[in-house]
């Protein structure tokens, strides 16, 4: 038996160009020095992935890592992540998702796969604890993640398979495609649809019936009964009742708005005057159908939604999300709910990330108002602000990649190139990923966490909460040396480079053990002393319970997707002038643009990078047990040596 | 008196808390596969219905059981099994009408509730409050009440528009 408790001891390792498949003993050291999740992937990407290959070759590597408590009843576990170097940013890309599919793939015994090379024609991996097969599946290839789904289960005469797919997005090569699961989950952000798309891959179907073993298991189980009173009679419990559980992410509709951080007209401004048709409640009364969750969760944000008249009347799906609102609603002047509720449901079903087609749409819907794109570019469309059937009409040519929709599909950083004109001043990403529904100006943190983000604009590996909802006990907790009431003000950018680092830290853990955000940003349940726990515990790795060995092992993986950017070609921090040159138009955060610079000297400080060149210092990475890795990107000219030899 | 289990398929939300906890009170591990209550999912709908032994009064896996493994407790009135007579002919899995019992895969002998001997983890753990550990007498009366309750809202908007 594998001599850690919590993973299964394996790993599938396929070659789709020579239809070789492996199950290998998953390396101890792997276990011990990156936990699982973003830490595997961090790992086998830096090993594996050389420097300058095309993401869409079969060359790039795709890895779908769990962690040591996916599969047991640790709250909130549930969850896969998918990495692979990004087809949209041509950077480190990742995705997360929720439901079911990755305990399922622990049942069947494998804590990660790693896929290589190209299939000649479409193929799907089936998964049953020993059973590991390439299978065809040219009769799978156009069809939608729903069919595609349907169709496994009835053929493998198991409604209980659990299926993760690529739509007919991922099979163009739609450079945000996203990779489904459980029907209705996604690991949106980042194209990793796309990656399997170019190895011919189209899905892989799970089924297990083996035990997950964890070291301690009664310590483990009492931490674990512990944590879920916590969420269902502690502080938060009311919290997670009335608002998480009453609306999902969507509550967040109002609550950014009052802090004027709601992004409208493709991040022109952060506030939006009609909330109320958009809101949470106008959600939940017009379109929430029913109450979801995710395998073993506590908090239980998820929904069913339905629109119940009209044209689209009929349309059922999860969801939608905050982000998905926001990027379909007032992201693009829409207000309007069954536009976002049915971008959702077709995003789903083609597989393509809402967050980041919704952003294709309002960067043309603005290129449009600007004239950098006419009717001639569009074959007589107009593209005008609110009109929420274009929109629609949209995804569907950027899916199919039709028209200007084929011009759409290769995300907004490589799209504002091949338009040109200037549009890229309205092309609002950071390191090639358009901007989440976060505004900088109106929450200054942001604007650090998109700046060094891994994946570029987006929120969801370095978020700063205590800020964000003014958690003042929290602040006083985790940061005693630090002023509360400078640290929780938004608009101040003062010690919000120790908090996004602070933040970045939790995250790594969080991503790799895999434990949702939720629990851990909001509401902020978990953090270090409980990381440490749960990782020693379920693993038995005892070193773990000091909390200083655990930020080691964060540090470790944030620096090493920080060194996979370098050696993919990240030069610099940066930010889009939308958020530092242009004054917030109206609301809370009127007047306000975000002052990058101190917060990126206070981050590097505390990162221990050189602040000139946001390069590392070799001692940085060699105090974290990354020597080879130093040792490689000084050969890249991005490791500085401290001449007095200190850290 | 005796107790049953009771779930409430409106607040079921197909979380599967209720599957871990039971593996893990009857066999130390996190296995679905090895609970005795199965959240069964209609995927595409987003409906979800837990499946259990009822512990029926005329029970009629314990009256087709061939070797007698399965017999009634008499003071939780719940239907018992004894692993070591079990022969494993799983007759006790095709007459029952719900599907409460199910093979223990490891031990290759039936697995079924035993309501963890009056205290069930299913319970403990459900975020949601779906499942009821609750007395046989009251739970009539508490179906007839939350009936009652949907009544009232259509009382209420006739007597609104009234």
């Amino acid at each position: 038996m594998y001599p850690l408790g919590g993973y299964q001891g394996k790993y599938i390792f396929v070659d789709l160009s020579s239809g070789k498949v492996e199950k290998r003993e998953l390396p101890i050291s792997w276990a011990k020095d990156y936990l699982g999740g973003d830490g595997f992937a961090a790992k086998v990407l830096w090993d594996n992935i050389k420097q300058g290959i095309n993401p869409l070759s079969p060359e790039n590597v795709f890895v779908l890592a769990v962690g040591p408590i996916t599969g047991t009843l640790f709250p909130p576990s549930g969850r896969y992540m998918v990495a692979s170097l990004s087809p949209q940013t041509l950077r480190w890309g990742e995705a997360h998702a929720g439901g079911f599919f990755g305990p399922e793939l622990k049942y069947a015994g494998y804590d990660l796969i790693v896929i290589t090379g190209k299939s000649d024609s479409p193929v799907y991996l089936f998964i049953e604890d020993e059973r590991v097969e390439i299978r065809n599946a040219s009769h799978l290839w156009g069809k939608t993640t729903f069919d595609t789904t349907a169709m496994l289960e009835k053929e493998h005469n198991d409604p209980d398979i659990r299926v993760l797919t690529i739509g007919p997005a991922g099979e163009k090569l739609v450079r945000f495609s996203a990779v489904m699961s459980d029907y209705y989950r996604a690991a949106g952000r980042t194209g990793i649809g796309a990656v399997l798309g170019s190895k011919n891959l189209k899905a892989i179907a799970v089924r297990g019936s083996l035990p997950v073993r964890v070291k301690h298991s009664q310590e483990f189980m009492d931490f674990s009964t512990q944590m879920f009173k916590e969420h269902k009679y502690g502080e938060w419990s009311n919290y997670i009742k009335h608002t998480s559980r009453k609306y999902g992410t969507t509550g967040l509709m109002d609550a950014m708005n009052t802090i004027g951080r709601l992004p409208v007209k493709n991040h022109y401004d952060g506030f939006y005057p009609e909330i109320e048709k958009v809101g949470g409640e106008a959600i939940r009364k017009g379109y929430r159908i029913a109450h979801k969750s995710c395998f073993g969760c506590g908090i239980q944000c998820k929904y069913f939604s339905l629109i119940k008249e009209g044209k689209y009347s009929g349309t059922k799906s999860e969801g939608p999300e905050y982000e998905t609102v926001d990027a379909w609603g007032p992201n693009i002047m829409v207000s309007d709910l069954d536009i976002p509720v049915r971008a959702n449901y077709l995003a789903n079903a083609y597989g393509v990330d809402t967050i980041s087609t919704g952003s294709m749409v309002a960067f043309a819907m603005e290129l449009f108002e600007k004239g950098i794109l006419t009717k001639e570019d569009t074959d007589g469309l107009e593209i005008k602000w609110g009109d929420g059937d274009v929109a629609l009409k949209l995804l569907e040519m950027i899916v199919r990649r039709e028209g200007i929709g084929d011009v759409l599909a290769e995300g907004v950083y490589l799209a504002s190139k091949k338009i040109g004109k200037g549009a890229e001043r309205y092309a609002i990403e950071v390191n090639g990923m358009d901007a989440s529904a976060q505004d900088p100006r109106a929450h200054k943190s942001v604007g650090l966490t998109y700046a060094i983000n891994v994946r570029g604009a987006d929120h969801l590996r370095s978020l700063s909460i205590i800020d964000e909802l003014g958690f003042r006990n929290k602040s006083l907790e985790r940061f005693p040396h630090l002023d509360p009431d400078i640290c929780c003000n938004l608009l101040d950018e003062t010690y919000k480079g120790y908090m996004v680092a602070d933040q970045e830290e939790a995250f790594a853990i969080c991503d790799s053990l895999i434990l949702c955000k939720y629990g851990v940003m909001w509401p902020p349940i978990y953090y270090f002393p409980e990381f440490s726990k749960v990782i020693a515990y379920s693993t038995g790795l005892r070193k773990y319970l000091d909390v200083e060995e655990v930020r080691k092992l964060a540090r470790r993986i944030a620096h090493l997707r920080r060194a996979f950017n370098m050696r993919a070609g990240l030069s610099k921090d940066t930010l889009h002038p939308r958020f530092t040159e242009e004054p917030m138009p109206s609301g809370p955060a009127k007047g306000q643009v975000c002052k990058l610079e101190p917060m990126l000297k206070e981050y590097y400080e505390v990162r221990k990078y050189d602040s000139e060149t946001s390069n590392f210092y070799y001692e940085t990475l060699a105090e974290a047990g990354l020597e080879d890795v130093a040792l490689e990107l000084e050969s890249y000219g991005r490791v500085i040596r401290r001449k007095d030899g200190g850290s | 008196m005796d107790k049953l289990l009771i779930v409430d398929l409106d607040k079921c939300t197909g979380c599967r808390i209720c599957e871990l906890a039971c593996s893990f009170e009857h066999e130390g591990v996190f296995n679905p596969r090895l609970s005795r209550i199965s959240v069964v999912s209609f995927k595409r709908d987003g409906i979800d219905i837990p499946i259990t032994c009822q512990q029926c009064e005329t029970a009629l896996c314990l009256e087709s059981c061939p070797s007698r493994a399965l017999y009634r407790d008499s003071q939780l009135r719940v239907v018992l099994l004894n692993e070591k007579k079990c022969i494993g002919c799983y007759t006790c899995i095709m007459v029952c009408p719900f599907g409460g019992a199910s093979v223990h895969s490891l031990k290759k002998v039936a697995m079924k509730c035993d309501l963890c001997g009056g205290t069930p983890k299913c319970v403990e753990f459900c975020p949601v409050e779906a499942i009821e550990y609750a007395a046989a007498d009251k739970v009539g009366l508490r179906k007839k009440r939350l009936g009652a309750e949907k009544m009232l809202k259509y009382i209420s908007l006739i007597q609104k528009e009234g």
